[in-house]
């Protein structure tokens, strides 16, 4: 038996890791994706001052810290039974809007951009972020650079700190915007279209007008019939902020949808003896193993689940490039995992659109962003879409507001036996015997879960910022025979 | 000179906070000169590269694990003379190195600060959720305001950079 280890290594996340074993032939035998957790999160927060959480679990990541205080917020609010004033809600979503355009133009540009605007077998050298400006020049650069500056100034103005939000409190937030700041914060949402619908443009033209992309995109290799869930409004449009999780089936027909403290009626989870993360899957269909279909338990929560599992995107301009992606997708849902960059995309269309709309709606320099709440605290749980799916926290605590059970379901988590299925479906139909295997063969293993967008945690850091593959292959006695090195 | 110190590190994260601990003791000394800015973060790569746009020179403070000095150890050196493992790709699911961000940063026109040294001190416990710092680390923390106060105040990074690896 041979095994080829695909493994980044960092300090804090511990590291995320792709095994694959050949047989003695060398053929695909079988692999496993690893995901380490931290110690001992959950039980961190527990013993403290419910309001505190939210500020605690936006240290979990540097990578979504918004989306856990956003969470973390709704839980709070719920465990106090208290409802925050719609100039609360609206200024929480204006803030959440500004972050997914940071976060999206990121992912689309520094991290999908190498596979896709270099080409997933360019040579390593050339497929990285400096490839990526030398490729798109160096005013795109400047603009992503931009983008980036707009979203984290909305999030500092109105969370107190750029990244690491602190604002939102049980029943709203500590503060509101002044007119002049709305001002502001309106004019660069109107840049940010622009820069969406450039986006879009440039993934019309490199991505979608090049033929092997399309062929890659629209592949066996990468596709996959699950379930799918994703956050509505009350009209079935994808929201991130607030709404009930929509579920459909691999058909595209609706289950049902839950509200935030439903999730247990919905959810559960299963465990493998190989990894310490569990697999949570839907609980009325049932957990049938790593496999298709609508009798299998199996669902994904990312840009492309969301749009799956609503009727439509709520602002007018990434509605019409919703109905344009379907269309040429060839009907709803899509199940190409590729097909998520496009996604994500259109998501970041909506949550420019989005930030625009809050920033000039007449309410939202009202002075009433807070309700003060008077019951005794008690449970509550908060959902919101992170930018790689649903996350749920559920805090519970004693009359006094100090948590006793805390209990959190992140994105990637999620999408934890998708990405296994997806892994593995691409070294079985990538690896064959005799071949050779090669980086860019590698690569294309590593796209399957980099289409994922996963989050490992915690990995923001680091100096000096280490976080090699190594692919380790032994020979039928386990011992090292080769290591390759190369980078995402 | 326009200066930013950066205490560096996740707070919540046992010795990881120690940068942080530094940082906050140095915003209460009142020698330190007005064109220094003193802050805590919890960023890496592209968002850390982002924070040093427009400052001409940079001190960031964090813990390492070197396995090779003992825990407490604090060290001086140039942010250059780091390796750079990465070379211009990402460093983890989300990020590149900070080497990496600043080439990126460089070549889209960023001011970027062309002095950035690091202080380091040698941790243990950086893997575990905890807001205490292991004795020795916390032993290390006057040691290294000693030496950042060396280098803002004597203000001559050149003469300061020369007494490289200062160990104590």
């Amino acid at each position: 038996m041979q095994r080829i280890s695909i493994d980044p290594i960092t300090r804090l996340e511990g590291h995320g890791k792709i095994e694959i074993f050949l047989d003695d032939e060398g053929n695909f035998a079988n692999s496993y994706f690893q995901i380490p957790e931290l110690r001992g999160f959950e039980r961190f927060c527990v013993g403290r001052q419910v309001e505190e959480v939210p500020i605690l679990t936006n240290r979990i990541c540097g990578v979504c810290p918004e989306a856990h205080h956003m969470a973390g917020a709704k839980a709070v609010d719920a465990v106090y039974h208290v409802e925050p004033p719609r100039t609360g809600k609206m200024l929480r979503e204006l803030l959440y809007s500004a972050f997914y355009c940071t976060d999206h133009t990121t992912h689309f540009y520094a991290l999908a951009g190498p596979d896709f605007v270099m080409g997933p077998t360019a040579p390593v050298a050339e497929r990285n972020i400096l490839g990526v400006i030398h490729k798109v020049g160096l005013e795109i650069g400047g603009q992503v650079l931009q983008m980036r500056k707009y979203g984290h100034t909305v999030v500092e103005m109105i969370g107190g700190r750029k990244v690491h939000p602190c604002t939102s409190i049980p029943g709203g937030l500590t503060k509101g915007i002044t007119e002049e700041q709305r001002q502001e914060i309106e004019k660069m949402g109107r840049w940010a279209i622009e820069f969406a619908q450039f986006t879009i443009k440039l993934f019309n033209d490199v991505v979608l007008g090049n033929k092997e992309y399309v062929d890659l995109i629209l592949g066996d290799i990468y596709t996959h019939h699950t379930h799918y869930i994703g956050t509505v409004d009350e009209n079935n449009k994808v929201n991130f902020y607030d709404g009930k999780v929509s579920v459909v089936d691999p058909e595209g027909k609706r289950l049902g949808k839950y509200a935030a403290n439903e999730y247990t009626d919905w959810i559960a989870e299963h465990v493998e003896p190989w990894t310490y993360l569990k697999f949570p899957y839907l609980k009325k269909v049932g957990w049938k193993g790593f496999v298709d279909g609508k009798d299998s338990g199996v669902y994904m929560a990312t840009p492309l689940s969301r749009l799956n599992a609503a009727d439509g995107m709520a602002t007018p301009l990434a509605q019409a490039e919703y109905e344009k992606f379907y269309s040429t997708m060839g009907g709803k849902p899509v199940h190409q995992r590729l097909a998520i960059h496009w996604a994500r995309l259109i998501e970041l269309l909506y949550a420019a659109e989005r930030w625009v709309e809050l920033a000039t709606d007449p309410e939202i320099t009202s002075d009433n962003y807070r309700t003060i709440p008077t019951a005794t605290p008690t449970e509550g749980v908060g959902i919101v879409e992170a930018p790689r799916g649903t996350l749920t926290h559920h805090y519970t605590t004693d009359d006094r507001g100090i948590t006793t059970k805390v209990n959190l379901i992140v994105g990637t988590t999620n999408n934890y036996a998708p990405i296994q299925m997806s892994t593995k479906k691409a070294a079985q139909s990538l690896i064959k015997k005799g071949g050779v295997i090669s980086e860019g063969l590698l690569n294309m293993v590593e796209m399957a879960f980099r289409a994922y967008d996963p989050c490992f945690g915690c990995a923001t850091h680091t100096l000096p910022g280490q976080m090699p593959l190594e692919i380790v292959i032994r020979d039928a006695n386990s011992i090292t025979v080769d290591i390759l090195k190369q980078y995402c | 000179m326009k200066t930013l110190v950066i205490g560096l590190g996740n707070p919540i994260l046992g010795d990881d906070g120690v940068g942080w601990q530094i940082a906050h003791e140095l915003q209460q000394i009142k020698q330190i000169p007005s064109d220094v800015t003193i802050e805590c973060l919890a960023i890496g790569g592209i968002s850390l590269m982002e924070a040093l746009i427009d400052y001409d020179r940079a001190i960031i403070i964090d813990a390492i694990v070197t396995h090779q000095v003992p825990i407490g150890s604090t060290n001086y050196f140039k942010l250059e003379d780091l390796p750079n493992p990465s070379s211009g790709h990402m460093s983890s699911a989300h990020d590149t190195s900070l080497l990496t961000a600043l080439h990126v940063g460089q070549s889209l026109g960023a001011h970027l600060p062309e002095d950035i040294s690091v202080v380091t001190i040698e941790s243990q416990k950086v893997n575990e959720f905890s807001e205490i710092l292991t004795p020795a680390v916390a032993a290390a923390v006057p040691v290294a305001i000693r030496i950042i106060l060396d280098l803002l105040i004597e203000s001559n990074p050149e003469k300061a950079s020369k007494n490289d690896s200062v160990k104590r």
